[in-house]
Parts: structure tokens; C-alpha cells; sequence
């Protein structure tokens, strides 16, 4: 390992404020399950490492007016634990704790998923279709992001020098609303998604009224797939409007061929998890 | 007389085809030398990578294992394990 | 389980002897040694897959700051191109050198071409990256059947096909040619109601062993050598080294540390020749350290294979011919396990006409090393899917197809040998009994069942036991102890002895404080070292009747030894009182001096072991992916020593058979290059994966052990991809043919069998 200096900022200005004046080679350290993996296989070699951990607003979980603001350094299993964003956003939550393996969970972070950009993050197809807002904090201040625009490539974000990711904000919804997070892997467990695909609906008399469609591990940042969600609102969710979203969904992919998945294999699985996943979001709508 | 057994490809190759023949011996060493001697070929073949089924029981380096009267002496190809 | 307990210890299950210090992390694996003064050694591995060394210049490297030595090929002695003994293995010195350190060529992206010892990791690697190898890059092969191909590059121009009359004028890969046959295959298709036939691939598949190899060398200046290594045989480590570098065995000490897993991969050398000699030019100590991408690049394998089979049956089921044709990588140097994949390939029955051709083919990857009953599960995963295809056509049960087919004691086998007293009946019978089979499978799933067989070996072991002033004993061995077989020895020596299993303390040897003793593989440990260690327990029991025949004055035959002492073996002897072993041990000076045993053999009689498995899975047809609901492995296993290690060999074998049928596989790029070398993407099964594996232990004792004991280890592995493979075509209707059977594949082949719905 490299030697790097270590620093623990008490707020979220201290923390800007030392990444900003690490001339570009400051790294944020909330669970470190990215970060420590790319120093000891000598990828990364970061001057100055920036824990996160003792700030308050990037570690605490708060609802406000029917949102929920998630710190952007809450822990997988913290979240896990959490009965009322698990009621909230179950989709969310079990894509958040698909991240790693069970010890992993003790110290992952969504920021650190969504900000570490592989195109198979786990975590951000579901807050995507979630609709979830960045709140993001660099040397000019504070601005809002929605999540898809903070990917940039495989392993780059749109973030500017200095910004930092300090929570995420799922929106507040009306009821009859639900969310699901599918990810095909070949093992049940410790493999990146083949395929990811996150769902959230509102469902009113049995008709869709709102609808959003994310899928990630298929092209270099995860894809809102406007097509698909257009194809379910206003339908009853019967098979024709489901089997359209889903060929919306195979046409959205731009996936490879890999060491993980094929062309083929990827498109196909691309709409076999839509539908499953609208069937359980939409049985979390009816139920709520 | 011992009835000593060799495979297919090796009969073919140094023995004349010859996968099944009654040789003298009451040990594997002395059978190996009836083997040469009948078959010149073969000389050598049969010191290292090989093992002897006598019976029905495999022996890895059996050269001086003795053997009865009527037995069946079968030369293979080596097992290794793992 | 045994009808009754006829043993106080044996086939019981006591703690293991190393448990607490696995557990609590105080167990010391081969990276765990350390000397002062020690040395970082790495090596420089080849970018290519093939390639002419034309240069190398290490003048950098060695000149830079905190570097002590470096190594290439030339620092290796040339070798012969002959089978030779090297500890007890006959290998080619000349390929063993080259694998350890590249010499004309680099034949595999990975291998060793340079290495270098320094004061720090970060010295050393820069060090590396100082050496200037002028590589000549030349076209690669790595499948086997492209390798057999004419015109495919050759890897050595001096190879031609051995076997084949008259010998071949043209280099080749093909380094070697085997037949087998019984019969007349051909005239016996003639007889056949129906005749199957298909071809079937595996692609090459790692050990997986958790713990890296690991090396320590420390070189004196008078020409001794110590080395601290992960190996599954120290001695075999010794007989290498000294081959390779022109020691005397007894100058070269070796101590095995704990391993943390070998299957069969630990029983070869690459960082420990590496690291003497580099201790050797820096006159430090030089520890080595493999990364799990450098186990990938370059530790060898098992091989890949292509797997021809032809099979004719009567209606009723009787197999009446078999033709098969087998071909295996062995990576970049001669010695794939053909041989063993051609004899077992039909030993599980008696058929009349079987034909069966092997091909020994090299290819630029890893030299393969022996991985569970090597060869054995690749040429069953063809004939056992084959077998299960006639089961199908002829719809007769699969158990009751290979009952009616069974060999049995008397059956005459294609490679030569008769059978004796074998477990094949009773294995099929108990599977047909076990609980799993008799259970209906349910809605969804579908069930799939295969057989295997493996020879187990005996060879070389040498054992002693010690006893303690305070009449604790000491077993010591030098097997390093990769199952529980130090459990097993020590519950065998209590036995003998009649004394606690907790008063027995198993040890593992280095190379000169035991006699020697042939590598932990093979499934021979239990049975052979079991052996040993019975002998010299019976031996150190002869010794303590002696000492109270000499203590009561009375004839030795009048002594016996029951429950831990000796007692007088009739009242008509005298009025003795018992001598414990305490007693006698404390008195031993008196008596004549220290009580050893101690026993040393070439452990013959070796019974071969047979295997059934049973699996129930189900298919999601949209993915692709097999969810297995239900595993159990049946298996004759002679008398089960510690009835927990020996359902642990089960359980790991199908675990592993299971990785290699499902996921397991090393993916290349075009320039012949490992794009997986991690186990991220070399897909080996997580726990979740499998549910608890059941086992019904067969035992049917083995005559030529005291305490009936028959190898267990290397079976297990046999049938799973053959039974996964025919649970998959009941389920779908599809027989793969390839592995691994991974969901892309098995989507795409679900796809083209019913193409409406992959137009969806």
C-alpha cells in the first residue's frame, strides 16, 4: 500500500474543503470496499484519503414531509435494518444490500457505489427508477443532481474536482406506489450483475399512472429507459403493455460481450427481469 | 506360469500385438525379463511409468512383488493421484 | 454406518487435533514463516502466450538499490529428456526445469521467465520491471483439438507422437498415442437395438485451493538448505529441488506448513527451486509469495478435454459395445492424465466390446497438475451422459440400467486387470435405497444420477510412535494433512493402543525427522499412513509387553496388552499387577531404554472405490439457471475412520464436480491471455449455491487394512457434472454436451431447441 495521508472531518465544509486542496488526489472514504480493494491492487494510489464517516448528514437517515434523505456514507447493513425505508423503499433497500456479500454490508455505502461508476453497481438502477435526487457539495457550493446524471463512463462521474456526494433524497409519492430491484447473476451471490433492472410504479384502480424503468450492467452507465415506462403508464399492466416495455428494454441495451455475460444472453435477460420486476413493484403498489 | 496382460497400444507397439501371454516368473522383476526376452522391443519400457495390477490389486514400484503360481499380472499405464 | 460399534475410537467423531488453532487463525500456512534478514522474491512472468526468448538482460535489475539476486533459466541446470525418479514420481527433468523457469521459449502467458530477491516488495517489483526480455512472439494454440490440428503452431519441435507405428516424421502436439480394448467394438454395434452417439468438451478448470503457494528458503553457505512450503508432499518437494538443483537430499530440509488446500495442485514445485536459488546467490533468506492471479496464470490446472462416445444396447439394457476417443490438454508440457481418463472411462461395467484411443496434447497454458482422480471425471462426464441418454431411450430407471451392467468381482476390464471383490453393486443398490432416491421429485424438478470410479493408491509411508514419560504418545507421520488424517491416525493409534483419543498427539514431520513418505493425494494417506501408523503402534506395543515380560520375569508370550496395559494373559502366569503405559514409560530407562515404534512400507492393496450420485435441480428457462434443491453422494468407503472427514471428502468432491459442470471455466483472449484470474470470474460455488449435500457411506471393508480402510478422497468429484447434466436433459428436454453448462449456454441452447419462444 502507498503511504497516504489520513484525515476524519467533523462536516461536510471541512471535508470539501480538504479534497478541493488535495490538487486531484484526494479520495473519499466512506466503507472503503472499492477504495482499499484499488489500493493493494496497486490501481489507485491516493494522496489523501478523506473519511467520511464522522460527518452526521452523510451518515444519519431522516424522513421529511414523506421523503426520505439517505447519507451518502449509510452503511448496507444500517440500511438494512431500517424497518421504515425498507416499508418505504423496498427495492431501494434490497438493491443496496445486493452490494459485496454479507460482510461487505457492514461498511458498503451507495455513494460509494454509485460514485466507485461501474456500469454494474447494484445499488443505482434502483435509485434511479427511484427517481433519486444527489445532493452534492463542491468548492462553488451546493446543487441537486438526479442520480443518472452523475455516472459519466465505466469508473468516471460527471462530479467536478472537489465534489462530494453527501446524500440522496427518494422523493416523496402518492399512494399505491412500489418499488423492485431484480439482478441476474450466475451464482446466488458475490458475482456483478449480469444484468440489473430497477422498477418503480404507481398503480391507481388497477391502472398504472406512473412509472419508472432503470437497467444497468448493460451499457457504460445505467439507462433510464423512457421507452419502457411510456409503454406501462396508462396500461392495466396486462401482457401486451409488459411485453412492449420489455422489448423497449432490449432495445435500450448497449451491453458487450464479456468474461460476465453476452450480447445475446445480456438483451434477453434485459426483459425477462423487467417483467418479473414490475410484477413484484406492482404487487407492492397494490399492497400499499 | 503367470498370465501377464498388456495393453492394447503397448502390445502393439513393442510386444507383436500380443496383449495376453503365460510367462514364468514368481516375482514382477522376473517376469519383466521374460518379457524382454521374448520381446527385445520392450526392453527398458517397463521400468518407470507404469504400474502392475497383480490380481486385481494395483502396485505402484512393484519389481520385487511376488507372485503366485496362476496370476494375473497387468502392466497399465501410471495412476496418479490428486 | 456400521451394523455396530465394533472399535472404541475408530468411527467415532472427536475434535481434530489442529481444530483450535484453524480456527483461532494460530495455525501457520506456508506465507506464515519467517526468518530475519528474509528476502521478497517475485518473478517476471510472460505477457505471451508463446513466444522465443531471444534475450533477457536483468543488468538493471540487479544493479538497483536493496536488489541481492536474480534468477533466469540459465541459473537451472540442463536436464535430461528422460522419465527419471524424483522423490517417487517419474517425470521429465527437462520439462520439470523448463515449467520452473522458462529456458528457449515462453509456452504460456504466466510462465516464469525471470525472478528477483530483494530487501522490500516495492524493490522487487520495480526490479522486475528493470528486466529486458526480447520476446519473438509466435502464433498460440490453446484448445485441444485445435492443438491436434495439422498446421497448428507447435510448441516443440523435437515432439512426435509417441505410440503410433511407424513413428511419425512430423512434429506434432499429440506427444502421446493409447489404446485399450476388450473385444470387438465394431462387430459388437452389429448386436445393438440402439447406438448412441456424441461428442463432449470440457474446458480447463483450477484446483481452487484458498491458499496460495507459498515458499521460504534459507541457503547456508556450507551448502544446506532449509525450506518452509504449502505442499501436499514434502518429500516430493526434496526429490524435485534436489533433481533440479543438483542437492544431495539430505542437505535440502523441508517442512510442510498447514495447507490451506492443494487437491492435487500441491503436489508439484514452482516457487520453491525459484526461492532456494535466489537464497543461494544472496546468501539470505528468500521468502515467495504467489498472488491468486499468478495461482491462475501459473499453476497448472486440469486439463481440457474432447470426449468422444459411441454406445450400443440391447432393449432389455444390456450394453453391448462402447467406443470412445479421448483427448486432454496437458498444457505446455507433456503428461496429461490420459491414461487413468481412458481406464476409468467404462471401469464401472461389464461390457463385452469396448474400444478406447487416448490423445496426450500439449497446448500454450499451464502445465496441468493433478486435480481430484485426474483425468477420471472428464471422461466420465461423456460416458456416464451417455449412459443416462441409453437409460433414457430405452426407458429403464438409470440405477437399474447400470445394475444390470455393474462390473463385479470377476469382470475382465478394456486396460487388462480382473476385477477382485469391488464396491460397484452395493454403491448402486445403496443409492437406490437412500432416502434422497426413494423420495418423488418434486413438481419442476428433475433428477439426474451418475456413477463413478477411481483406483486409489497405497506407496510409500514411514511412521513412529513415541510414548511420554507420563505414558502420553506421540504419532508422528509425514503427511501433510489435508483431509483430518491426522484425527484418523491418531484415532487408528488409540485403538491399537486401548488408551484416550485425547492422550495421542499426531504430528507432521519435515523431510529429515521421518522416514519418507509419498505425497497426500492419491487417496492414500488414511489407508497407506493409516498402515504405517498401526504397524508402529504394534510395534511400540511389542516393546512395552517386552519391558513387563522383563519387569514380572516371565516369557513375552505370557504378556498381553488390553485397554491401554499390559496384563498377564492367564492367571496361570502369577499374580500381576497391570503395568500402564505411564507406569512402563516411566520406567523405561530402567527397563532398557526410550519406548519408539516405528514401521516403514510400501502399502500394496489399495481397493479401487465406486461412487454414485443423485441430484434433483430445476431449470428457470427464461435464465438459464439451475437451482440445485437436493444433493447426495453415495459411496463404498470402507471403514469410515472419522465418519465426519470422510463426509467432508464426499461433500468437497461434489461441490467441486459441481463448480466444474455449472460455471468453472478459464476464459482467454485472442492473444491467448487469462481474462479471469480471480476468483470473481473463475465461478466456483458459494456456499448459498448448494444446499447440505447428503451422503450414505458404503462400508464395504478393505481386506488389506487392519481397520478395513479404502481411499475416499478422489471419487466424490467423478460423477457430479454427468449427474447435473442428465437432471438438466429431464428437465429440459436439452442434453448439453459442453461445459460449463453456465446460463448463457444453457439459455442459448433452451433457445434454439423451441425457437418460438426465443423470438419473443
Amino acid at each position: 500500500m502507498m503511504e497516504a495521508q489520513y484525515r476524519a472531518p467533523g462536516s461536510v465544509d471541512e471535508a470539501v474543503a480538504l479534497m478541493a486542496g488535495a490538487g486531484g488526489k484526494g479520495r473519499v472514504l466512506a466503507g472503503g470496499t472499492d477504495l482499499l480493494v484499488q489500493m493493494r491492487a496497486g490501481m489507485v494510489a491516493p494522496g489523501l484519503i478523506v473519511d467520511v464517516k464522522r460527518i452526521a448528514e452523510m451518515t444519519a437517515i431522516s424522513q421529511i414531509a414523506g421523503a426520505w434523505r439517505v447519507g451518502a456514507a449509510v452503511t448496507g447493513a444500517e440500511i438494512h435494518d431500517h424497518a421504515g425505508l425498507k416499508k418505504a423503499w423496498p427495492g431501494v433497500v434490497e438493491a443496496i444490500n445486493l452490494i459485496g456479500s454479507k460482510q461487505v454490508q457492514g461498511r458498503a455505502s451507495a455513494g460509494g457505489n454509485l460514485c466507485n461508476a461501474s456500469p454494474a453497481a447494484d445499488s443505482v438502477p434502483a435509485l434511479v427508477a427511484a427517481g433519486a435526487i444527489a445532493t452534492v457539495q463542491g468548492p462553488n457550493g451546493r446543487r441537486e443532481v438526479p442520480v443518472e446524471q452523475i455516472p459519466a463512463g465505466p469508473g468516471k462521474t460527471s462530479l467536478k474536482p472537489g465534489e462530494i456526494v453527501v446524500s440522496f433524497t427518494l422523493p416523496a409519492r402518492p399512494a399505491g406506489s412500489g418499488d423492485a430491484y431484480l439482478r441476474l447473476i450466475p451464482r446466488t451471490e458475490m458475482d456483478i450483475a449480469v444484468v440489473g433492472c430497477g422498477v418503480n410504479l404507481t398503480m391507481k384502480d388497477g391502472t398504472c399512472t406512473a412509472a419508472r424503468v432503470a437497467l444497468g450492467a448493460v451499457a457504460p452507465t445505467v439507462l433510464l429507459v423512457e421507452g419502457a415506462a411510456k409503454a406501462l403508464v396508462g396500461s392495466k399492466l396486462d401482457d401486451k403493455a409488459i411485453e412492449a416495455a420489455a422489448a423497449a428494454c432490449r432495445a435500450a441495451c448497449k451491453p458487450i460481450d464479456d468474461k460476465r455475460g453476452t450480447i445475446v444472453y445480456r438483451t434477453k435477460i434485459a426483459g425477462v427481469l423487467l417483467k418479473r420486476a414490475v410484477a413484484i413493484a406492482a404487487e407492492r403498489a397494490r399492497s400499499n | 506360469m503367470a498370465r501377464v496382460i498388456l495393453t492394447y497400444s503397448f502390445a502393439k507397439q513393442f510386444a507383436d500385438g500380443q496383449t495376453e501371454i503365460e510367462l514364468p516368473g514368481r516375482t514382477v522383476r522376473q517376469l519383466i525379463r521374460a518379457l524382454e526376452a521374448r520381446f527385445p522391443a520392450l526392453e527398458g519400457h517397463l521400468e518407470g511409468d507404469i504400474a502392475v495390477v497383480i490380481d486385481g490389486v494395483v502396485h505402484q514400484n512393484a519389481l520385487l512383488e511376488e507372485v503366485a503360481e496362476d496370476s494375473e499380472v497387468a502392466f497399465i499405464p501410471p495412476i496418479g493421484g490428486g | 454406518m456400521s451394523e455396530q460399534r465394533r472399535y472404541k475410537w475408530v468411527g467415532t467423531r472427536q475434535n481434530r487435533p489442529d481444530g483450535a488453532d484453524k480456527v483461532t487463525g494460530r495455525a501457520r500456512f506456508g506465507a506464515d514463516f519467517n526468518l530475519p534478514g528474509e528476502l521478497v522474491g517475485k518473478v517476471l512472468r510472460s505477457p505471451h502466450a508463446h513466444a522465443v526468448i531471444k534475450s533477457i538482460d536483468v543488468s538493471k535489475a540487479a544493479a538497483l538499490p536493496g536488489v541481492k539476486a536474480v534468477v533466469t533459466g540459465a541459473d537451472f541446470p540442463e536436464q535430461p529428456d528422460q522419465l527419471l525418479p524424483a522423490g517417487e514420481m517419474q517425470v521429465n527433468l527437462r520439462d520439470v526445469t523448463r515449467n520452473v523457469m522458462a529456458k528457449e521459449k515462453a509456452l504460456y502467458e504466466g510462465h516464469a521467465i525471470a525472478a528477483v530477491a530483494a530487501t522490500t516488495a516495492a524493490v522487487a517489483q520495480e526490479a522486475l520491471s528493470l528486466i529486458k526480455v526480447d520476446y519473438e512472439v509466435l502464433p498460440h494454440v490453446i484448445d485441444v483439438q485445435e492443438a491436434m490440428k495439422d498446421g497448428a503452431p507447435i510448441l516443440h519441435p523435437h515432439m512426435r507422437t509417441d505410440g503410433v507405428k511407424p513413428a511419425p516424421e512430423k512434429a506434432s502436439n499429440i506427444a502421446k498415442r493409447l489404446e485399450f480394448n476388450k473385444g470387438d467394438a465394431a462387430a459388437g454395434f452389429g448386436k445393438a437395438d440402439i447406438v448412441i452417439e456424441r461428442e463432449f468438451t470440457t474446458q480447463p478448470v483450477h484446483q481452487g485451493y484458498i491458499e496460495p503457494h507459498a515458499a521460504l528458503a534459507s541457503a547456508a553457505e556450507d551448502g544446506q538448505v532449509q525450506l518452509w512450503t504449502t505442499t501436499q508432499g514434502h518429500f516430493q518437494v526434496r526429490g524435485f529441488c534436489c533433481r533440479l538443483l543438483n542437492l544431495e537430499t539430505s542437505q535440502l530440509r523441508v517442512t510442510p506448513s498447514e495447507i490451506g488446500g492443494g487437491f492435487g495442485g500441491k503436489t508439484v514445485v514452482y516457487l520453491e527451486p525459484v526461492a532456494i536459488r535466489l537464497s543461494q546467490k544472496a546468501g539470505k533468506p528468500v521468502k515467495m509469495v504467489m498472488s491468486r492471479e499468478e495461482v491462475f496464470r501459473a499453476s497448472g490446472p486440469t486439463s481440457g478435454g474432447w470426449v468422444k462416445v459411441k454406445m450400443g444396447a440391447k432393449k432389455d439394457g444390456t450394453i453391448v459395445a462402447a467406443d470412445i476417443t479421448v483427448a486432454l490438454q496437458a498444457g505446455a508440457f507433456a503428461g496429461s492424465p490420459v491414461g487413468p481418463s481412458c481406464m476409468c472411462s467404462m471401469a464401472c461395467y461389464d461390457v463385452e466390446n469396448i474400444h478406447v484411443v487416448g490423445y496426450d496434447v500439449v497446448s500454450n497454458r499451464p502445465k496441468v497438475a493433478a486435480y481430484r482422480a485426474p483425468g477420471a471425471p472428464i471422461s466420465a462426464w461423456a460416458v456416464e451422459s451417455v449412459v443416462d441418454m441409453v437409460a433414457q431411450e430405452l426407458n429403464i430407471d438409470p440405477i437399474d440400467l447400470r445394475l444390470k451392467n455393474a462390473a463385479k468381482q470377476g469382470t475382465k476390464t478394456h486396460y487388462g486387470p480382473t476385477f477382485g471383490v469391488i464396491g460397484m453393486v452395493e454403491t448402486l443398490e445403496a443409492a437406490k435405497a437412500s432416502p434422497h432416491y426413494k423420495s418423488k421429485v418434486k413438481p419442476g424438478y428433475a433428477r439426474g444420477v451418475a456413477a463413478g470410479f477411481w483406483f486409489n493408491v497405497g506407496a510409500d509411508s514411514s511412521a513412529a510412535a513415541h510414548v511420554g514419560e507420563d505414558g502420553s504418545v506421540t504419532i508422528i507421520s509425514g503427511n501433510p494433512d489435508i483431509g483430518g488424517s491426522r484425527a484418523s491416525l491418531a484415532l487408528m493409534a488409540a485403538e491399537e493402543l486401548g488408551i484416550d483419543y485425547k492422550k495421542v498427539r499426531p504430528i507432521v514431520a519435515d523431510t529429515a525427522s521421518i522416514g519418507f513418505n509419498f505425497v497426500t493425494g492419491g487417496s492414500r494417506v488414511t489407508f497407506a499412513t493409516g498402515l504405517a501408523v498401526v504397524n508402529a503402534t504394534r510395534d511400540m506395543i511389542g516393546q512395552l509387553k517386552q519391558r513387563a515380560a522383563k519387569l514380572w520375569e516371565v516369557d513375552v508370550d505370557a504378556v498381553v496388552w488390553e485397554d491401554g496395559e499390559a496384563r498377564p494373559s492367564s492367571t496361570n502366569v502369577g499374580k500381576f499387577e497391570p503395568l500402564s503405559l505411564a507406569k512402563l514409560a516411566a520406567s523405561a530407562s530402567r527397563t532398557g531404554g526410550p519406548i519408539n515404534g516405528h514401521a516403514q512400507l510400501n502399502a500394496q492393496g489399495a481397493g479401487p472405490g465406486f461412487g454414485v450420485h443423485i441430484v434433483d435441480l430445476k431449470v428457470d428457462p427464461d435464465t438459464g439457471i439451475c437451482t440445485i434443491d437436493r444433493y447426495t453422494a453415495v459411496q463404498d468407503v470402507g471403514t469410515a475412520i472419522h465418519p465426519s472427514y470422510v463426509e467432508g471428502q464426499l461433500q468437497g468432491g461434489a461441490a467441486q464436480g459441481i463448480g466444474w459442470a455449472l460455471n468453472e471455466e478459464y476464459i482467454y483472449d485472442a492473444k491467448g491471455r487469462l481474462l479471469n484470474p480471480g476468483f470473481l470470474d473463475y465461478r466456483m460455488p458459494v456456499a448459498s449455491d448448494l444446499p447440505m449435500i447428503e451422503t450414505v457411506l458404503v462400508e464395504v471393508p478393505n481386506p488389506a487394512h487392519p481397520y478395513g480402510v479404502r481411499g475416499v478422497g478422489e471419487v466424490p468429484i467423478i460423477p457430479p457434472m454427468a449427474a447435473i447434466g442428465s437432471a438438466i436433459a429431464r428437465a429440459t428436454g436439452v442434453r448439453m454436451v459442453d461445459l460449463p453448462i453456465s446460463p448463457p449456454r444453457l439459455s442459448a441452447a433452451l433457445d434454439a431447441a423451441t425457437p418460438r419462444m426465443a423470438a419473443e
